[in-house]
């Protein structure tokens, strides 16, 4: 088998004087897509923090299409093809939606044309500013932002949250698109889990800063119990 | 009404100075949060690059000033990597009190090199008399000021507004960790910012000397007045500091003239009536 796209071995990482992670170890394969779940507050979006290093990283070490990256800062992670969607989707309130687009863009097959193309509204859209955009605008501004990076690794922080179910069904099927047809790899942190699921293929659940629980997405999808214990959403209508 | 109309320009006038001198701290206090009380230094060098060049190497003025604009963006940018950079993740009492040490550095420097004594520089002919246009009698200094100023400000906007590089400026000031997280170099963009905008400070120097002439106090001095402007204009807000530097100007000068009495209070004033009711500043988001 090929070697990981992203590997994290052994990492804790926190804030200043807190531990927040616990000996992760985690291996992405190109295409694999994960779903990293659990309640509020165990790490999930620390997780995502630390791959990009904007934590304290107290020991372990990250390692990208098995180059050792965990000295590298944020800018160079996302320069190697890591692509960040921020939580709670922080679009440049001041830029258009076009200067959000390109002040971001790296060279590759993912244009502005292309994001366009993706998310037609963005198109109708693209001489105002990030602070006039909806919600769920603004979420897809996010998504088509990182995408001008021309990443293949996709770190999606709970993309869908406080998202009308209408604009969640169709972003939903943007990011499977995206997954699917661009050959993207997804880690995805997301409260709906049974969405999440739906489109990754691994999963892991994370519990008080360490991973509980691994499994195949299809097979914790039907694993109730499971879900309900670590994560008490009732899954089961 | 032809000598309000004069005052009113030479306040205008002494607005686009300030401008100049301040805009450059307030895209970089609103990107990195970096309390820079060195500033005003910067202006400094700039007025004694010209000093230097035009009273004793017998430059043309108005050739020293785009090597007073580059050699103070030069030494800034030699700042930035040898100490300012180091001091970003430290506080605001740590940046506070080594800006401020700066300037009693480069203070004393200034001193020890060209003397205390107030330095003046020789203007062309075509600087020194007035324009009159109709009853109006302009000083063509002034005249020139305000339009080195304009030039400039369309420059300034232009370059934030609708380059790629004003892109990525303004996205650093706009959440500088998500601009980390998607690949900007915010370090370098900021050096380069700190760089261009300490070069518009000393050309805002060079020109404040026929102003406010020239000594070694002058980054003490001036650094009042550029705080004013940036805690009006808000942070990072270049509108914001063009608007306030208008402002400060004209009550300052027109103060001055019409109720001497108060004097230069008139624009502390107004600034602490102003702050009252917008403490963001007149632009600012924070």
């Amino acid at each position: 088998m090929a070697e990981p796209l992203l590997s994290l071995r052994g990492v804790s990482a926190g804030y200043a004087e807190s531990v927040v992670l616990n000996d992760i170890n985690l291996d992405i394969s190109e295409g694999s897509g994960l779903a990293v779940l659990g309640r509020n507050g165990v790490g999930k979006s620390t997780l995502i923090e630390t791959v990009m290093g904007f934590t304290r990283l107290v020991s372990g070490s990250i390692h990208w299409r098995g180059r050792d990256i965990t000295r590298l800062k944020p800018h160079q992670r996302a320069a190697q093809g890591i692509g960040w969607i921020p939580q709670e989707r922080c679009v440049f309130p001041t830029l258009t939606v076009e200067e959000n687009l390109n002040v971001v863009a790296r060279p590759g097959s993912l244009t502005a044309a292309r994001v366009y193309e993706i998310f037609p509204r963005l198109a109708e859209r693209r001489q105002n500013r990030g602070s006039q955009l909806s919600g769920g605008e603004q979420q897809m501004l996010a998504i088509g932002r990182t995408l001008m990076t021309n990443p293949s690794l996709l770190l999606l922080d709970e993309p869908l949250e406080g998202l009308a179910p209408i604009v969640i069904e169709e972003l939903g099927q943007s990011i499977a698109h995206m997954s699917g047809d661009e050959g993207m790899t997804l880690v995805l942190v997301e409260q709906h889990a049974e969405l999440a699921l739906e489109m990754t293929r691994e999963a892991v659940i994370i519990e008080r800063g360490r991973i509980v629980h691994r499994a195949p997405a299809a097979e914790l999808r039907a694993d109730h119990d499971t879900l309900d214990r670590y994560i008490g959403l009732n899954l089961g209508e | 009404m032809s000598q309000l109309l004069a005052v009113m320009f030479d306040g205008v006038a002494f607005g686009m100075l300030l401008f100049l001198i301040s805009v450059g701290l307030s895209v970089t206090l609103g990107m990195m949060n970096f309390t820079n009380l060195a500033h005003g230094a910067f202006a400094m060098v700039g007025g004694y690059v010209t000093f230097a060049l035009a009273s004793l190497a017998g430059w043309p003025f108005l050739a020293t000033l785009p090597v007073a604009f580059l050699a103070t963006m030069a030494i800034a940018a030699v700042f930035e990597r040898l100490l300012f950079r180091y001091i970003y993740e430290t506080g605001e009492l740590n940046q506070v009190l080594f800006t401020i040490g700066f300037v009693f550095t480069a203070s004393a420097t200034a001193a020890y090199v060209f003397g205390t004594v107030h330095q003046s520089v020789d203007m062309p002919a075509v600087l020194t008399g007035f324009i009159e246009l109709g009853e109006i009698k302009l000083p063509s200094y002034r005249l020139f000021l305000v339009a080195i100023a304009l030039v400039i400000t369309v420059g300034v906007v232009y370059g934030l507004e609708h380059t790629r590089f004003g892109a990525m400026v303004r996205a650093s000031v706009d959440n500088q960790k998500v601009a980390r997280g998607l690949g900007l170099n915010v370090n370098r963009i900021f050096a380069l910012t700190f760089a261009l905008g300490s070069g518009l400070a000393g050309l805002g120097g060079a020109l404040a000397i026929e102003v406010l002439g020239l000594d070694p106090s002058f980054g003490f001095h001036i650094l009042v007045l550029v705080l004013i402007v940036v805690a009006l204009g808000g942070l990072g807000s270049v509108w914001g500091s063009f608007v306030a530097a208008l402002c400060l100007g004209v009550f300052d000068v027109g103060g001055k003239y019409f109720v001497p009495e108060l004097g230069s209070f008139l624009i502390y004033l107004f600034m602490v009536a102003l702050l009252f009711f917008r403490p963001q500043g007149l632009f600012g988001k924070r």
